[in-house]
C-alpha cells in the first residue's frame, strides 16, 4: 500500500514537467478560477477574453466545457478533454486531443457549468462558428441560429457580417439578422424596418419570422386595458360551441359538462338492488331513461348537476373570447400582419408556379407513355394493351445495360437507343405475330394484347424477380433546379419535358415533312383508298407500329430513373396512356399533347385540392374523363376518316 | 357492311339457343345437358362431401367457381352477344360482395358487442352500441365512426337488395351516360377499365368507409348459423350458387331466344343497321348492360361469403379483363361457352398456382408452375384469339352441324371477325 502511495506521488510530482503548456492552456489557466467555478455575473468578461484569443482550438474547448466534457487536474490545476471510464477519466490535451493519460476519479474535478453559464457560452461558440474560416462551419451555424434563434445571438451575429467574405453567406448572415431583428430588435423603429424588408421576400422563414411575431393566446374574460387584442372570437363562425365551452370549463368559468361516461358511473355507483333512483335498471337502455336517472340522482344530492342548457350563452356575454397577441407592441402585430399577407401572396403565386412545373413534367410523362399507342391506335385502328410493357421492356433494358456499362452518363446515352430498338423490335414481333391476324377485330386485338402483357409481366417477373431493380441516373442528373423556397423541379423531370418536346418535334416532323409520314396519314384517313394509291398499308402499319412502341421504350428509360424499375410498372401507366389517347383524340399528335397536358394538369390539381389522398385525386380524375367524353366522345381534336362515324 | 340476313343470323348465333322459341325451353337440348351435368355436379358433391372423400374448402372452391361462372355468363350475355366489351363488370360482382360483407360483418359484430355489453351493470342503450360497432369494425382504419354507407348494414333484405341494386343502378347511370354519347368499341371498353379502375382506387382509401384495403372479413361466419359447421355451410352455399346459375342460365336462355336476343345479336353484328331499322338500339344496350351488372352483383354476394374476404384488390381492372378471357376461352355468343370457360381456366388456375401441377424439369431449368402459370395462360389465350375464335365451344360444333354453316356473317362481336375476305 505504501509503495502504491509513494509511486503516485512520484507520479504527481512528474506531471507538471511532462505536460506541455500550449497557447489554449496559457489563456485559461489567466481564469483558472473563473473556469472551474464560473458563475453566470462572472464569466462574460472571461468568455469575451477567450473569444479576443482567436485561437483555432478554443471552439472545440468551448463546446466540451459547455458539455461537461472538461476536467481539471487537481494536482496542478490544468485542464483536460476528460472522459469518465470507471474509477478514472481519461484524459486528452486540451491544445490538440492527443492523448494524455488518466487520472484517478477523485484527483480531478468535472466542470459543471450550470445552464445559465452554458448559454453564455453557447453565444460565445457562435461568435467563434460565425468568423470559422470554413464556409461550411459558417453555413452549419447559421442553419442552428435558423432553427432557434435567441436574442443574444444578434449581436455577435451583427459582428461577423462586416468581415464575411462569401457573398452567399453574407446574404444569409444579413437575412438572418433582420429575421432575429423582427422578433427581439432593440427598438421598433430597426423591427418595422426589418419587417417591411421580409414582405419583400417567398422564402419560408420570412413566413416563420412573422408568424412568431404574431403568434396569440385566447383569453377569457375582460381583456386588460394595455393588451394588444388580435380579436374578438364569436361563437358559431370562429369557433364551435364545443370549443367555447371547452375554454369556460378550462377557465373554471363554466362547470364542467357531465360526460356520458360520468353519467354511467354515477348510476352503477347509485344501483340499489334492482333499481336506480327509482327507476328499474332494466328500464335504463336508451340515452333519454339514463339521463332522466341521474337528473333524479343529481336532485337528491348524489350527483354533480349538468350545467343548463343556456348557461353557455350567458357566461360568454359575460366573458367574451379574445385572442391577444405576446407581442405588446400594436404597431409592430399591424406591420407584421400586413407583411405577412404579401408574403402569402407571393407565397400562394410561387406554389402555384411549382404546381404548373410539376404539372407540366406529369404531362411529359404521359405524353411519352402515351404518343406511341396514339399513333398506332391511329393507323392501325388497334388498342395495344400490351404497350405498358414495352415501357417496362424500355426500362430493364436501360437496368441491363447498366450492368455492363458502370458509368451512368454512358450508359444513359447507350441505353436510350438500345431502349427504342428492343422496344420496337417487340412490337414489330407483336404486329407480324398477332395483330396482323386479327386486323379489324378491335375488340379481339385488344383481348389477345392482354394476353401478350399477361405473358411478358410474369415472364420478366421470373427472370428479373419480384424486386424493384435500380436504374440509376448520372450525377448531373441527381439535383434539382430551385428557383426559391417554394419552386423547384429535379434535372432529371426536366432531362424529361427536353425529351418530350424532342420526340414531339421529331413526330410533327416525320408526320408532316417525310415521305412515311404522308403514307401514315393516307392509311390513317383512308386506308382503302390509300392502298389503291399504291401505299402498303401492311407495312406502313409495320412502320408505325415499330415507332410508337420505340418511343414507348424510350418512355421507359426515362420513368425508370426516377420511378422505380418493376415487372409491374407498364400496367400502372397504361390507363392513364389510355385516358390521354382518349382525350387527346385518337391518332392525333397535338391531341395527345393537349391531353397529356389536361390530365397532367388536372391531376396535379386535384392533388393540390387534396393533397392528403393522392388515391382520390385519381379517383376524380376517371370520373371527369368520364364525363369530359359526354361532351367530346372523340377527344380534344377529333380525327376525321376512318374512325369518325 | 356485312349482309347477315336473319337466318344466317340465327344459324351462328350459337348453340341450340338460338332462334325464335320452339318448344319448351327447359327441353331444348343445350338447357337440359346444362342442367342436368349441374344437378349430377351439385348432388354428387354432396354425396362425396358428406361421405368426407373431398374437402370443406374443395367444395367452397365449387361453389365459387359457380358463382364465377354466373358472372361469365353475364359477361357472355353483354359481350358474346351484344358485343359490347365491357371491362368493368367484375366490379359489380365486387360490388354485391361488399353489400352482403357489410351485412355480414355488422350483424357478427353486433352479437358479439351485445354479449359484451350485456354483461355490465346497465342495459345497453343504441347509441353505445352503434358506438361500439363503430370501433370494433373501423377501428383497423383509425376511425370508431360509422360512416353514412353503413345506415342499413344492420338489415339483411335491404343489404341484399343493396347487391342487386347498387350494380344496377351504377351500371344504368354509367350506360346511359356512355350509349347516349354513342361511345362504342374500344372506347367504351376503356372507359369502363377506367371506371373500374376509379372505383377501387376509391376503395382503396382508409376514408371511402368501406375499411380501405383491409376490406370486409371474416365473412365465412354467418351470424345466426354459427352452431352450423363450416363443412355444412359450404354445401348450403354450393347448392345456393348452383341454383342462382341454374336460374340465371334459364332466364339468359329466354332473354337471348326471343326477338329480344336476336336485337341483340344484331346490334353486336351491324349496330348501325339495327338502329336504321328503327330499333332503340341505345335502350336494349342499356337493358342489357343493366341486367348483366345486377347478375354479377348476386354473384358476387354468394361468392363473398364463400370465399370469406373481399377487398379492393378483387375489383382491380385485371380482374374483369380476366372475367372477359374466360368467356373468350370458354366460346363467346353461346351460354354454355361462358360456363364452362370460367370453369375450366379457373379451376386449372387453383390447380397451377396452388402447387397441384407437377413442376416441369427441362435440364438446365425447371419450370414451376406457380411461376409459369401466368405465361401459359397469356400465351394459350392468345392462341385461343388468333387460331379458335370459337373457344372451348367450339368443340360442341364438331359433334353437331353447327360448323357446316357457309358463313357470310361475321363471326365474333367485331365487325369483320373470322371471315376470310374482307368486303370493307
Amino acid at each position: 500500500m505504501t509503495l502504491i502511495r509513494l509511486i503516485a506521488a512520484l507520479c504527481l510530482l512528474a506531471l507538471p514537467v511532462t505536460a506541455q503548456e500550449g497557447a489554449v492552456q496559457t489563456v485559461l489557466q489567466t481564469h483558472a478560477a473563473d473556469i472551474a467555478e464560473p458563475s453566470r455575473r462572472t464569466i462574460q468578461p472571461v468568455l469575451d477574453d477567450l473569444a479576443a484569443s482567436g485561437l483555432p482550438a478554443m471552439p472545440a474547448f468551448l463546446e466540451a466545457w459547455a458539455d461537461r466534457g472538461v476536467v481539471q487536474r487537481d494536482a496542478d490545476g490544468l485542464f483536460f478533454f476528460g472522459e469518465r471510464d470507471g474509477d478514472v477519466y481519461i484524459l486528452r490535451s486540451i491544445e490538440d486531443g492527443s492523448d494524455a493519460g488518466t487520472v484517478g476519479r477523485r484527483d480531478a474535478d468535472q466542470l459543471r457549468p450550470n445552464a445559465g453559464v452554458r448559454r453564455l457560452i453557447a453565444t460565445a461558440l457562435v461568435q467563434f462558428q460565425l468568423n470559422d474560416p470554413d464556409p461550411d462551419r459558417r453555413r452549419a451555424a447559421l442553419d442552428a441560429l435558423t432553427r432557434n434563434p435567441t436574442p443574444d445571438l444578434l449581436a455577435p451575429l451583427r459582428a461577423s457580417i462586416e468581415g464575411e467574405e462569401d457573398r452567399a453567406i453574407r446574404q444569409r448572415k444579413e437575412a438572418l439578422d433582420r429575421l432575429i431583428t423582427i422578433r427581439f430588435g432593440e427598438d421598433r423603429t430597426t423591427r418595422l424596418a426589418a419587417i417591411f424588408w421580409m414582405a419583400d421576400q417567398v422564402s419560408l422563414e420570412a413566413r416563420a419570422a412573422l408568424n412568431a411575431v404574431l403568434t396569440t393566446d385566447t383569453f377569457v374574460g375582460q381583456p386588460p386595458e394595455d393588451a394588444n387584442v388580435a380579436r374578438s372570437l364569436q361563437v358559431g363562425t370562429d369557433i364551435t360551441p364545443d370549443q367555447a365551452l371547452a375554454l369556460l370549463a378550462a377557465e373554471g368559468i363554466l362547470p364542467e359538462d357531465v360526460t356520458r361516461a360520468d353519467r354511467d358511473a354515477a348510476l352503477v355507483a347509485a344501483i340499489d338492488g334492482d333499481s336506480v333512483a327509482g327507476v328499474p335498471v332494466s328500464s335504463l337502455n336508451t340515452e333519454d331513461a339514463r339521463w332522466a336517472a341521474y337528473a333524479t340522482l343529481a336532485e337528491n344530492g348524489a350527483a354533480r348537476p349538468r350545467p343548463p342548457v343556456n348557461a353557455v350563452e350567458i357566461l360568454l356575454a359575460a366573458n367574451p373570447i379574445v385572442e391577444i397577441y405576446d407581442e405588446p407592441d400594436a404597431a409592430i402585430t399591424a406591420a407584421a400582419a400586413e407583411a405577412l399577407t404579401q408574403v402569402e401572396a407571393r407565397v400562394a403565386r410561387a406554389q402555384a408556379a411549382d404546381l404548373g412545373l410539376d404539372a407540366l413534367s406529369l404531362a411529359s410523362i404521359y405524353f411519352l407513355a402515351a404518343i406511341g399507342l396514339a399513333i398506332t391506335f391511329g393507323v392501325m385502328g388497334v388498342i395495344n394493351m400490351a404497350h405498358g410493357e414495352f415501357i417496362m421492356i424500355g426500362a430493364y433494358t436501360g437496368y441491363v445495360v447498366q450492368l455492363f456499362v458502370p458509368d451512368y452518363t454512358l450508359s444513359l446515352i447507350i441505353a436510350l437507343p438500345l431502349a427504342f430498338c428492343t422496344a420496337a423490335a417487340a412490337g414489330v414481333a407483336l404486329e407480324r405475330l398477332v395483330i396482323r391476324h386479327l386486323a379489324h377485330r378491335p375488340l379481339e386485338t385488344l383481348l389477345a394484347t392482354f394476353g401478350i402483357s399477361v405473358a411478358l409481366q410474369q415472364i420478366f417477373k421470373n427472370i428479373f424477380g419480384t424486386q424493384a431493380v435500380p436504374l440509376t441516373s448520372p450525377d448531373w442528373l441527381a439535383g434539382a433546379w430551385t428557383l426559391n423556397d417554394v419552386v423547384g423541379i429535379s434535372y432529371i423531370r426536366i432531362a424529361i419535358f427536353i425529351l418530350a418536346l424532342l420526340f414531339l418535334a421529331l413526330l410533327v416532323y416525320i408526320l408532316r415533312r417525310t415521305r412515311l409520314g404522308l403514307e401514315v396519314r393516307a392509311v390513317t384517313q383512308n386506308p382503302g383508298m390509300a392502298a389503291s394509291l399504291g401505299i402498303d398499308p401492311d407495312r406502313v402499319g409495320m412502320a408505325t407500329f415499330a415507332l410508337g412502341s420505340g418511343i414507348a421504350g424510350v418512355a421507359g428509360v426515362a420513368i425508370g430513373l426516377f420511378a422505380q424499375v418493376t415487372s409491374e410498372m407498364g400496367a400502372s401507366y397504361i390507363v392513364q396512356s389510355f385516358m390521354t389517347v382518349v382525350v387527346g383524340g385518337v391518332g392525333s399528335v397535338f391531341g395527345t399533347l393537349a391531353g397529356a397536358g389536361l390530365i397532367g394538369g388536372l391531376q396535379k390539381g386535384i392533388e393540390w385540392l387534396n393533397p392528403s389522398n393522392t388515391l382520390a385525386a385519381q379517383t376524380y380524375m376517371i370520373l371527369f374523363i368520364i364525363l369530359f367524353i359526354q361532351f367530346r366522345p372523340r377527344g380534344i381534336v377529333a380525327q376525321k376518316g376512318r374512325f369518325a362515324q | 357492311m356485312s349482309d347477315a340476313s336473319p337466318s344466317l343470323v340465327r344459324k351462328y348465333s350459337g348453340g341450340a339457343g338460338a332462334g325464335p322459341r320452339s318448344g319448351p325451353l327447359i327441353l331444348r337440348p343445350d338447357v337440359l345437358i346444362f342442367l342436368i351435368t349441374l344437378a349430377a355436379l351439385t348432388i354428387g358433391a354432396t354425396f362425396l362431401a358428406e361421405a368426407g372423400l373431398i374437402s370443406t374448402a374443395f367444395v367452397k372452391t365449387l361453389g365459387k367457381t359457380l358463382c364465377l361462372c354466373l358472372a361469365a355468363l353475364a359477361m357472355d350475355l353483354v359481350w358474346g352477344y351484344t358485343g359490347i366489351l365491357s371491362l368493368g363488370h367484375f366490379a359489380f360482382f365486387g360490388i354485391g360482395g361488399y353489400a352482403i360483407g357489410m351485412w355480414l360483418m355488422w350483424d357478427r359484430t353486433e352479437g358479439i358487442v351485445l354479449d359484451t355489453l350485456s354483461r355490465g351493470p346497465l342495459p345497453p342503450t343504441a347509441l353505445e352500441i352503434e358506438e361500439q360497432i363503430g370501433t370494433q369494425i373501423f377501428g383497423v382504419v383509425g376511425s370508431s365512426e360509422v360512416p353514412w354507407l353503413w345506415a342499413f348494414a344492420g338489415s339483411l333484405p335491404i343489404q341484399l337488395a343493396f347487391a342487386v341494386l347498387v350494380p344496377g343502378l351504377i351500371a344504368l347511370i354509367f350506360g346511359w351516360l356512355a350509349f347516349r354519347s354513342r361511345v362504342a368499341g374500344v372506347y367504351l371498353s376503356i372507359l369502363t377499365q377506367a371506371g373500374t379502375l376509379a372505383l377501387s382506387l376509391w376503395l382503396f382509401q382508409n376514408d371511402s368507409g368501406l375499411r380501405g384495403n383491409n376490406g370486409l372479413s371474416g365473412l365465412q361466419n354467418i351470424p345466426g348459423l354459427t352452431d352450423v359447421p363450416q363443412s355444412t355451410l359450404s354445401l348450403w352455399f354450393l347448392w345456393a350458387s348452383a341454383a342462382a346459375l341454374a336460374l340465371a342460365y334459364l332466364a339468359a336462355a329466354w332473354m337471348v331466344s326471343g326477338r329480344f336476343g336476336s336485337v341483340l345479336r344484331g346490334i353486336r353484328d351491324d349496330e348501325a343497321r339495327v338502329r336504321f331499322l328503327g330499333y332503340e338500339v341505345e335502350h336494349y344496350k342499356l337493358a342489357i348492360f343493366t341486367v348483366t351488372a345486377m347478375a354479377c352483383g348476386i354473384a358476387g354476394a354468394l361468392y363473398y361469403p364463400q370465399a370469406g374476404i373481399v377487398n379492393p384488390a378483387e375489383i382491380a381492372p385485371i380482374a374483369s379483363i380476366y372475367l372477359a378471357v374466360w368467356v373468350a376461352i370458354g366460346g363467346r355468343g353461346r351460354l354454355y361457352g361462358a360456363v364452362i370457360g370460367a370453369a375450366v381456366v379457373s379451376l386449372a388456375s387453383s390447380w397451377f398456382t396452388g402447387g397441384g401441377a407437377p413442376d416441369i424439369e427441362l435440364g438446365f431449368y425447371t419450370i414451376q408452375w406457380t411461376d409459369w402459370w401466368l405465361v401459359l395462360l397469356g400465351l394459350s389465350f392468345v392462341l385461343v384469339t388468333l387460331f379458335a375464335p370459337k373457344g372451348l365451344g367450339g368443340l360442341v360444333d364438331l359433334y353437331t352441324d353447327r360448323r357446316a354453316a357457309k358463313r357470310n356473317a361475321d363471326l365474333g362481336p367485331d365487325a369483320g371477325a373470322l371471315r376470310k375476305e374482307e368486303d370493307a
